[in-house]
């Protein structure tokens, strides 16, 4: 031992001595350092030495700028290899930039001799001035991502695009889902350039901005002037009442107007609302969308290209598994597949596969409101698409923990992400116990929080996991028998069944849905106590605060029992599905502050280091703002380096986050349609942001 | 000193017309609380907008807390800004203390207002011997002391804990809007709106004035509408709104948009 050991020494003191880092030859250097992609690690590496400044410079190809805009002239020199450049975020979130009191002629000058090589740009486009001015610079543009989410400046249609075209002819890549703008804007667009439609390979206008869906003639104006795209993304209406729904014959005129899909996402517009549901309504709609399963087939066999599909559609399609079972052999490269509102996809009655069984080559599945999805039928997917590695189910009210349980024993060696949602046999500790084959191995999962046991049928009756002592958790208006589960939990492990802690060794990222009034104390103990990898936390909040009472005791969300998790550091919090008062509350109604108190009590025992926190909001009059207990709380997250609010906040309070001395990069982010004009907002004043964003910058920062 | 004052205050002018309308927001909300009513009136005034110097959107800096001790130094703000604006005459609507202040501001130079309009105004929020404001000295005492006990914690964030569910109904309503401000300010302008009683000059004021009311707000009680009818020293009307609450210009703005309107027309 001990002369193995001196044996290492002397071969590393002779490996020292011959080679060293700074003898690498630039251009390796250079290669490695193009691979590294994290942010933070790249500034880290160009404080090292001079050389490696250079080094790292010139393979800097992704760059966001987040100064303030009255500052753009003084842009840094040295980052000329950019290629991907982002404007969107610049501050104040969402302004003009012709609009301001800059030269724009020497601005344009600026940007363009700053960054000669963008090719990708993100750019936050208020109105069509700021593209008539970008886009010259940048006349070899291929990819452009736009941002809008105030409202349309009254120009003629397509102006926004218009301004685009016209300068940047090699665009090959539109990203639309961010930008607010009329389903009528881009046709006429796409129709007066006829050879940027026919370059475009990328087309996205899924739109989280508005639900707006695009009407059948647009879709097809779209695709026929598109006939080379590979990538298509859109909003459509599939509801059959409504003068454009999308039905057959769209769907099979879209296929073969463009033949080079692999990509294709079509999401019916009421989808976008990201309302859970109701996991109690059987599951049908009372309209079925008008799409039929031969043209399913057909259409499938006119892409054949197909790699990832979509079709969230919002009314019943039924008998699915007709057409799915020709899937696997008119798409032959198909890897993702999501269905919304498909009924019968698997029905599972006997040893045979049929549906979408037979996709053996699926990586990625997620089911969405099938009504009749059983667990025969889950364990017979899980048996013919061996390759799962993504796998979710929405609203699917007849599966349960035994099928759950054995599609995640089947497929344990490739499952890394599971979502579980709305499924009325399926809460919280049922689906984690059905999980418990993967625990070793799940990455990502999502859950809603439903902490009321629902009674376990006598079918479920597994080979191992037998119902566990937990009866009727009982929630007594708001406290939570933690005593009664803890005591029956323990008593579960002495009783050697099953599963003994449950630790999920890799899980690195949690997303939760919880309804508004529920705490979050629970989680814990419901099977995710021990998790060491976990980094990152979503939580959705959802719900109607006016008509309870706001939480007085405990007045407590349960933030902090999330410090169980040692390396979290990332978390979204998002309240703005719950609903409340702001300042209109009637007598005997409280207003959104002490729910605001309520969610984000305890936050500063997390250590967290960066925050998305969507404020709840008061859908009547458009108001999403930070209330003073939520500054003050805020406030004393003394870790947190990042914090980006999604909604507004007056300077009184905003002064309060000058405290956290770690704080770097704070953002007020309207990102909500309408997002409100300066003057018309709760608080936002160019002047406050800019005030304070000076008064951040100017102190000094401890690490 | 002109412009300092307009650019500090936010001061907005918007709309067409010949006669300007001075829109003044009460306590703890901003000049944006005035947005749902703004479309009914900027086709056909000249809108002045303007945030209180104590408003969450105002740079904190800017309160000068020797200043401010009373309502006259808010009347000295107002006037700065129309004499900036070269505003020889106008309508003025104020919501609760801007109606304390836009009364003051009338005594002081009457000519400048053609009409007062008063929404949930209070000549004095503590009730007296035979006069009911709807507050008891008492509940206002122990609400600064509970504020001023936990100061800390007041604030770091903390207030609305000190007024909780044990407070009564009229002031928990009043002091919600309050806590949008810095807490010291808060607890500064919260003396200083409690410590107001106006009655005795209420019949110096000769601007005709209408005075809106909501059937129900637990800040002002009905019977303050009726004092303010007796003893404002012009002609006076009083309209009831049937509506509840504080801020009928954020939760019903169009039953009150007509009814402003009818008020400027007579």
């Amino acid at each position: 031992m001990v002369s193995d050991h001196e044996q290492v020494e002397e071969m590393a003191r002779s490996f020292n001595r011959k080679v060293h880092f700074h003898d690498i030859p630039d251009a390796i250097l250079s290669s490695i350092f193009s691979l590294i992609t994290d942010t933070r690690s790249r500034n880290a590496m160009s404080l090292v030495c001079l050389k490696w400044h250079l080094l790292e410079r010139s393979t800097r190809t992704f760059l966001s700028l987040r100064g303030n805009i009255r500052d753009l002239v003084l842009l840094p020199t040295c980052f000329r290899a950019v290629t991907n450049l982002d404007l969107s975020l610049i501050s104040p979130w969402g302004c003009s930039i012709p609009d301001s009191s800059l030269n724009t002629t020497v601005l344009a000058q600026v940007l363009h001799w700053t960054f000669p090589s963008v090719v990708t740009l993100t750019v936050y486009a208020r109105n069509p001035s700021i593209l008539r001015l970008l886009a010259p610079q940048w006349p070899y543009l291929r990819q452009v991502k736009l941002v809008r989410w105030h409202q349309r400046s009254s120009t003629t249609l397509g102006s926004d695009f218009v301004a685009l075209f016209e300068h940047c002819h090699s665009l090959a890549s539109l990203d639309l889902s961010h930008f607010y703008n009329w389903t009528e804007d881009l046709p006429p667009a796409l129709e007066a350039y006829p050879s940027i439609a026919a370059s475009l390979s990328h087309l996205n206008i899924l739109n989280y901005t508005s639900a707006q869906g695009f009407k059948s003639h647009e879709l097809l104006a779209i695709t026929s002037a598109c006939p080379n795209l590979r990538e298509f993304l859109a909003t459509c209406i599939f509801d059959h009442r409504y003068i454009g729904s999308v039905g057959d014959e769209t769907l099979l005129s879209l296929a073969t107007n463009c033949p080079r899909l692999s990509l294709l996402h079509l999401v019916d517009s009421s989808s976008m609302s990201a309302a859970r549901g109701d996991p109690d309504n059987d599951g049908y709609t009372t309209e079925d969308a008008r799409i039929s399963q031969n043209m399913l087939i057909e259409m499938f066999s006119a892409l054949p290209l197909l790699e990832e599909l979509v079709l969230d559609v919002c009314h019943n399609v039924r008998d699915t598994w007709i057409a799915l079972e020709m899937l696997n052999s008119k798409c032959p490269r198909l890897k993702s597949l999501k269905l919304g509102q498909f009924h019968g996809v698997c029905k599972g009655i006997d040893a045979r596969p049929d549906g979408i069984a037979l996709c053996s080559r699926l990586e990625s599945l997620s089911i969405k409101n099938c009504a009749d999805l059983t667990d025969s039928g889950l364990i017979s997917i899980s048996l013919g698409c061996p390759r799962l590695t993504k796998f979710e189910v929405q609203g699917c009210k007849k599966i349960t923990k035994l099928g759950l349980t054995k599609v995640a024993s089947i497929l344990r060696k490739t499952l890394t992400e599971v979502k579980i949602s709305c499924c009325k046999h399926l809460n919280t500790v049922t689906s984690l116990q059905a999980l418990e084959p993967i625990q070793d191995s799940l990455q990502r999962l999502h859950i809603d929080c439903v902490w009321e046991m629902v009674e376990q049928s006598v079918s479920e009756a597994t080979s191992s996991a037998k119902s566990p002592g937990f009866k009727c958790s009982e929630k007594r208006r708001g406290i939570w028998e933690e005593t009664n589960l803890k005591k029956k939990y323990k008593k579960y492990n002495f009783n050697g069944d099953g599963y003994a802690s449950s630790t999920w060794a890799k899980l690195q990222y949690l997303s939760l849905w919880i309804e508004a009034g529920e705490l979050l104390n629970p989680l814990a103990l419901a099977g995710l106590d021990d998790c060491p990898m976990l980094e990152e936390i979503q939580i959705k909040v959802e719900g109607d605060c006016r008509h309870q009472s706001s939480p007085s005791s405990p007045d407590d969300f349960g933030l902090s029992s999330l410090r169980c998790y040692p390396r979290l550091s990332k978390m979204n919090l998002d309240c703005q599905t719950a609903i409340g008062y702001a300042l209109t509350a009637p007598s005997g109604h409280g207003d959104l502050s002490p729910w605001e108190r309520f969610y984000l009590n305890g936050i500063e025992k997390l250590n967290l280091t960066e925050l998305n926190y969507w404020p709840p909001q008061d859908i009547d009059v458009n108001r999403r703002s930070l209330t003073l207990p939520a500054a003050g709380l805020l406030a004393q997250c003394r870790t947190m380096r990042k914090l980006f609010v999604h909604g507004t906040a007056s300077e009184h309070l905003l002064r309060f986050l000058l405290e956290v001395q770690t704080l770097r990069d704070f953002q007020l982010r309207e990102d909500y349609y309408p997002a409100p004009e300066n003057d018309t907002s709760t608080e936002m004043r160019i002047d406050s942001c800019s005030r304070f964003e000076d008064a951040l910058n100017r102190r000094a920062i401890p690490d | 000193m002109g412009s300092l004052i307009l650019d500090a205050l936010n001061v907005r002018v918007q709309g067409q017309g010949e006669k300007v309308l001075v829109f003044a927001h009460g306590v703890g909300t901003d000049q944006s609380a005035w947005q749902r009513i703004l479309p009914f009136f900027t086709p056909y005034y000249r809108v002045v907008l303007f945030d209180l110097v104590c408003a969450g959107s105002v740079n904190p800096d800017y309160f000068n807390f020797r200043r401010c001790t009373n309502l006259e130094a808010y009347v000295d703000d107002l006037l700065n800004i129309l004499d900036t604006l070269g505003v020889d005459r106008c309508f003025y609507v104020g919501h609760s203390v801007s109606a304390m202040i836009g009364i003051l501001a009338s005594i002081r130079r009457p000519e400048l207002f053609s009409k007062l309009i008063l929404i949930g105004a209070s000549p004095r929020f503590l009730n007296d011997e035979d006069y009911h404001g709807g507050f008891e000295q008492e509940e206002i005492e122990s609400v600064f002391q509970a504020m001023e006990a936990n100061y800390e914690a007041w604030v770091n964030g903390f207030a609305p804990l000190a007024v909780g569910a044990d407070v009564p109904d009229a002031v928990r309503e009043f002091t919600r809007t309050l806590f949008n401000m810095r807490p010291d300010i808060t607890l500064f302008v919260s003396r200083t709106v409690f410590n107001s009683d106006l009655r005795g000059i209420l019949g110096l004021v000769k601007v005709p004035c209408c005075i809106i009311q909501t059937s129900k707000d637990v800040s002002v009680p009905a019977s303050v509408a009726e004092y303010l009818k007796n003893h404002l020293g012009g002609e006076n009307t009083v309209e009831t709104l049937r509506t509840e609450g504080h801020l009928p210009h954020l939760s019903a703005p169009a039953m009150l948009a007509p009814v402003i309107k009818r008020a400027l027309s007579r």
